[in-house]
């Protein structure tokens, strides 16, 4: 198909579903004004039945928990895939080098650099920890928290080097991380069934109104979607980056 | 609708057109990384500052790393 068959099925196309799209676009609630019943119910209800004044929190982690049980498997799932696909192809040996383009000018880190990256990453990694356990009462929570928490992983990566980051980095840590995570989510939904409730009924107790720990049970998954979330793209991370790290043979040519 | 947001909403149309238009992979994963902190910006304004948190890790941070590193192992793969 030539450049202008293309344009002339585009402008077809275009023709026939222009109508639909105008009679989709007019029918959409004007913007900021959203007539969804869904959100001020929460936002009603929530503080009274949960203690909690993040409601996104309590969204995820609470009245619709399953959904992040099933995300949070799906995460699990995803890392894993990745694992199975990456490892090894470089081979296991921890020679932790990185490889070099043959002829590429090897310029090294500024120390500036190292001094901001050695500040900052620590900062870094508390801020996402602060994040994940403040949950319950401010914006973020473990998704948020732990993704911080690995996005300070990397700020390491970047002032130390492949092999002092590789030195650093422990993948059974990680990996322990991520599964125990995963678990610990799916048993905080399974033992209150054992103490004949339903599935991940908050049967702990809701605490105080705006108190960090606020929330019951909802404390327990958000710690376990923390600890996921920061094993599993830490885990993905060093996967990653194992690709860019130069092999024994190369080693020692 | 503020001017603020739709100054924003124009800048993520740019943007997002910028990371489209640009054709060397390793400028794009950068035009990338400017889409998302826009669009954390964004989100940011309009008060969603739990989006606006995974927007800031994931887009800017997490996928622009996976793409420059698969870019990498692409070129020394190549060499060999």
């Amino acid at each position: 198909m030539n450049r202008r068959w293309r344009i002339a099925l585009l402008g077809l196309a275009g023709i026939c579903l222009t109508p639909a799209i105008w009679r989709v676009a007019t029918a959409l609630p004007r913007f900021g004004e959203p007539s969804e019943q869904y959100g001020p119910a929460v936002n009603r209800l929530g503080p009274a039945l949960r203690h909690v004044s993040n409601m996104v929190s309590a969204v995820n982690f609470d009245f619709r928990g399953i959904d992040t049980l099933g995300e949070e498997f799906m995460l699990l799932g995803a890392i894993t895939g990745a694992v199975v696909l990456l490892r090894g192809a470089r081979g296991e040996d921890l020679t932790a080098k990185a490889a070099r383009l043959p002829g590429r000018q090897v310029i090294g880190r500024a120390e500036s650099t190292i001094l901001i990256c050695r500040l900052f990453s620590p900062a870094i990694m508390l801020f996402g920890l602060y994040m994940a356990l403040h949950a319950m009462v401010t914006p973020g929570g473990g998704f948020q928290g732990g993704v911080v928490i690995a996005s300070g992983l990397l700020l390491t990566y970047l002032g130390e080097g492949y092999r002092g980051w590789r030195r650093l980095i422990a993948s059974p840590v990680l990996a322990a991380l991520e599964g125990g995570g995963a678990l610990l989510f799916a048993l905080a939904g399974l033992a209150p069934m054992a103490a004949g409730g339903a599935f991940m009924q908050n049967v702990l107790p809701l605490g105080t109104f705006r108190d960090v720990f606020s929330g019951g049970l909802m404390l327990v998954t958000n710690a376990g979607v923390g600890l996921a979330v920061t094993g599993g793209f830490g885990m993905l991370f060093l996967e990653f980056l194992e690709e860019t790290r130069a092999t024994q043979s190369e080693d020692t040519r | 609708m503020t001017v603020l947001l739709a100054a924003l909403f124009l800048l993520v149309a740019l943007s997002g057109t910028g990371v489209v238009l640009t054709r060397e992979p390793r400028r794009q994963v950068f035009a990338l990384a400017v889409n998302g902190t826009v669009l954390t910006l964004l989100f940011f304004a309009l008060q969603a500052p739990d989006v606006a948190l995974s927007e800031l890790a994931v887009g800017t941070a997490a996928t622009p790393l996976l793409f420059l590193v698969t870019l990498a192992a692409v070129r020394i793969s190549r060499q060999r």
